[in-house]
């Protein structure tokens, strides 16, 4: 075992909203909020007056009359998203990113060149402070369960080394919500029992758990507790898969529907694939039915997709023969494209348009014209925008509040 | 039966009609050759029943009668000393004996009785020039397609008629077309799609005879073609034949002249290096072509040619196997190029416009 802290957890504080008030000055010290319909991200002045994320705007409005909505400035954040973790990456090359604004960092290898984790840590706040402008919390610990619960109880703009020997010192008086893994459900079904704090979670015999939380989630939070936490950190290679889902509440899937929200979801997912320049040969949909119940029909074809017109097609006709194989289920909640078995866009023979080929060969008229429309719409909305141009099906429907820079960012490939 | 024939003459003919037999088929009697011998005249025939090849052969016949046996029988008999070979089969039994010298063999054969009923062949044809069909099958056949998904592109479109021969074939990736005037062009027009395989066999036997002219019958269901005795028959494939004169474009932002020997030189080293999926790029700019590829495993190659080229660059990726074929079927010192994008076909000629080679690119990534 490892006798020193070198796993870090940072975590940009409140990203979106102090993205907006270092650009916008006159927002800094107010409460702001990212959105409109629905808080997207809020800032600590909101925070601290109970305005969370996914709020609806008029409740925050009520919680806290000053708020300020802002329009995101999706591109801003992506850009200091990318020079945060440069600035990561110039500390150890192991550094896993798993959203827009939190990594871990691996820094056993480190400490020769850069010193000790709580060195290493106080340079790299100064650094994303000074160079770009932003507060982010870093907790050190021995294990990445404990240096992301380090790195939330250093918030907001903090520091939290956990010495490898008072680990447990600190765990026991935690709230038990802050295990990965424990939501608002389970944490009112362990406090309902008189588990409240991670050391009573620790200490809680296993069948007494298990008959509460089910056996898996019982082993999983109990090891979590007792700092059991085997995941190493990894700098990630390249994505094998791409997807996007979309939650719909409850609805009646109807072909149009399907059409839709496929056609959506499959743009989303052909523009990534298109933007890294790969492709991909099997296609999953998953369609969740009400219940939480899910079920997921796939196909592997002989060339990769990257087409989104091909990738939409592939897709309605697996959702379709999926709905047809439950006639019993009426609503569906959820539908999602996942793209697998992922390799560089093949530079394809291509075809003369004669009569009898397969469309979906990746040298066929039909797929060379399919993909040079993709191209030219990737064009015009790097430089335009998202909404300069799309599929008319897709564009002219408004599903949801949540803009699809917003999803991009949440989903975009790390 | 019971006949006598030079070594020579029998291998030879086992061998042309054994290419019509089946090494695939469940049917066995398909991959025998089957040998009869009638009122003085013997003959080799095989089909795989799209094919039918049957070969007259000079022998000295004793006693009548057929038998079916192995593909396997020509190269025994070419394996067999020199002078006259003896083929003797009693009726009823299940051998065949063949001897020469001190050499004897018994193969097992089957009835011909069992033996599917041959075309006869002997419809009304028209006689055309042997050079003009064989020059047309030599450079176009092999742009057939091999895949049996769609039959129509594993044929060849051949039209005889006023305007002379015209012979087509692509595999969708390429497309050569042939054109040629015939010294009796006849006044009628015939059209078929015809298996590429067995029009390969019509040139390979009109090639080995010295005829001059050979004859071409096309019926509802099959084209037969005679040369000197012998008779090809193939059934005709049902379908539509892409329209070649929509495919090949009218009009080219550029047409390059290239040496053709010297682009066929250049193509042969960069081949050695491209792999089936690494494709030749040819990187045109004003005054010069650099031709190159990128091997994952080996390692790159390139040379530049000087060419008249002016405009904006074109980058544009080919097969270079079929980029080859394409040059090597041209005549002529002379290769010209006609190109409109990366992404539209090639066109490729020689110094005349008689045969035409249209080419699909490969979509290079950046």
């Amino acid at each position: 075992m490892e006798a020193r802290p070198t796993v870090l957890h940072a975590d940009l504080d409140a990203f979106y909203a102090s993205v907006e008030q270092l650009l916008d000055p006159r927002l800094r010290g107010r409460p702001v909020a990212v959105g409109g319909g629905v808080v997207l991200a809020a800032s600590y002045e909101a925070k601290r007056v109970g305005v969370s994320s996914a709020m609806a705007g008029w409740r925050a409005k009520e919680l806290c009359p000053d708020l300020v909505f802002v329009k995101g400035h999706f591109s801003e954040y992506q850009r200091l998203s990318k020079q945060v973790m440069s600035i990561l990456g110039d500390y150890t090359p192991a550094v896993e990113q798993v959203s827009i604004d939190e990594a871990f960092l691996d820094i056993a290898g480190s400490r020769r060149l850069f010193g000790e984790p709580d060195e290493i840590a106080t340079a790299i706040r100064e650094r994303v402070q000074g160079e770009a402008g932003l507060p982010i919390s870093i907790g050190a610990a021995s294990t990445k369960h404990l240096a992301k619960i380090a790195s939330q109880v250093a918030k907001p703009d903090g520091l939290v080394v956990v010495p490898p020997d008072r680990e447990r010192e600190f765990l026991d008086p935690l709230p038990v919500r802050l295990v990965w893994g424990v939501g608002p459900a389970t944490q009112a079904r362990l406090e309902a029992r008189g588990v409240t704090t991670i050391g009573e979670l620790a200490k809680e015999s296993p069948e007494r758990l298990a008959a509460l939380l089910g056996g898996g989630a019982a082993t999983k939070l109990r090891g979590l507790a007792n700092n059991d936490d085997w995941r190493r950190v990894r700098s990630r290679g390249r994505a094998r898969s791409v997807g996007a889902q979309s939650a719909l509440g409850r609805t009646t899937p109807t072909p149009e529907l399907l059409a839709e929200v496929l056609g959506h979801l499959a743009d989303r997912v052909a523009t990534r694939l298109r933007a890294k320049g790969r492709a991909g040969r099997t296609v999953t949909v998953r369609v969740r039915f009400t219940g939480m119940r899910s079920i997921t029909r796939s196909i592997t074809v002989r060339d990769p997709v990257s087409a989104t017109l091909t990738l939409r097609e592939i897709s309605e006709a697996l959702a379709t023969q999926a709905l047809a194989d439950h006639p019993r289920e009426r609503t569906i909640t959820l539908l999602a494209i996942s793209v697998s078995n992922v390799t560089e866009l093949p530079e394809s023979q291509l075809e003369l348009p004669a009569p009898g080929g397969d469309p979906n060969r990746a040298g066929s008229p039909t797929a060379v014209a399919r993909l040079e429309v993709d191209r030219s719409m990737d064009a015009v909305r790097t430089r335009f925008g998202r909404a300069a141009v799309g599929y008319a099906a897709v564009a002219l429907s408004e599903r949801g509040a949540v803009p699809d820079e917003f999803r991009e960012l949440a989903e975009r490939d790390v | 039966m019971r006949l006598t024939c030079r070594r020579e003459e029998l291998a030879a003919t086992l061998g042309s009609a054994a290419r019509a037999t089946s090494a695939k088929s469940t049917i066995q009697i398909l991959s025998h050759v089957l040998i009869t011998a009638n009122d003085g005249q013997a003959e080799i025939a095989a089909t795989d029943m799209e094919l039918s090849i049957r070969v007259p052969l000079k022998a000295d016949i004793t006693e009548s009668g057929a038998v079916a046996l192995p593909r396997i029988a020509g190269d025994i008999v070419r394996s067999m000393p020199e002078g006259d070979v003896v083929l003797e089969h009693r009726q009823n039994e299940g051998v065949l004996s063949l001897s020469a010298g001190r050499s004897r063999f018994s193969l097992n054969c089957l009835q011909a009785s069992d033996f599917p009923e041959l075309p006869a062949g002997d419809d009304d044809a028209l006689t055309i020039e042997a050079s003009a069909l064989v020059a047309a099958i030599d450079v176009v056949a092999r742009a057939a397609s091999r895949d049996e998904t769609r039959p129509v592109l594993t044929g060849a479109l051949l039209r005889v008629g006023p305007d002379g021969l015209t012979m087509v074939a692509t595999d969708s990736y390429r497309l050569a077309v042939r054109e040629t005037g015939l010294e009796q062009a006849p006044s009628e027009l015939s059209e078929a799609i015809i298996p590429a395989r067995a029009l390969t066999e019509v040139a390979r036997l009109s090639t080995a005879s010295s005829a001059e002219s050979l004859e071409v019958a096309i019926t509802e269901s099959q084209a037969v073609f005679r040369v000197d005795g012998t008779r090809v028959t193939a059934r005709l494939i049902d379908g539509q034949f892409p329209d070649y004169r929509q495919l090949v474009p009218d009009e080219f932002e550029h047409d390059v002249v290239f040496d053709r020997a010297e682009l066929s030189a250049v193509l042969a080293r960069i081949g050695v290096l491209a792999q089936r999926n690494s494709p030749v790029r040819m990187a045109f700019e004003e005054g010069q072509v650099t031709i190159s590829t990128v091997s994952d495993q080996v390692g790159v190659g390139e040379e530049s040619l000087p060419v008249l080229f002016s405009g904006e660059p074109l980058e544009i990726g080919f097969n270079v196997e079929y980029l080859r074929a394409g040059v090597e079927s041209c005549t002529g010192d002379e290769l010209r190029i006609g190109l409109i994008s990366p992404l539209r076909p090639g066109l490729l000629r020689g110094d005349d416009d008689s045969f035409r080679y249209l080419l699909m690119p490969i979509r290079l990534n950046a």
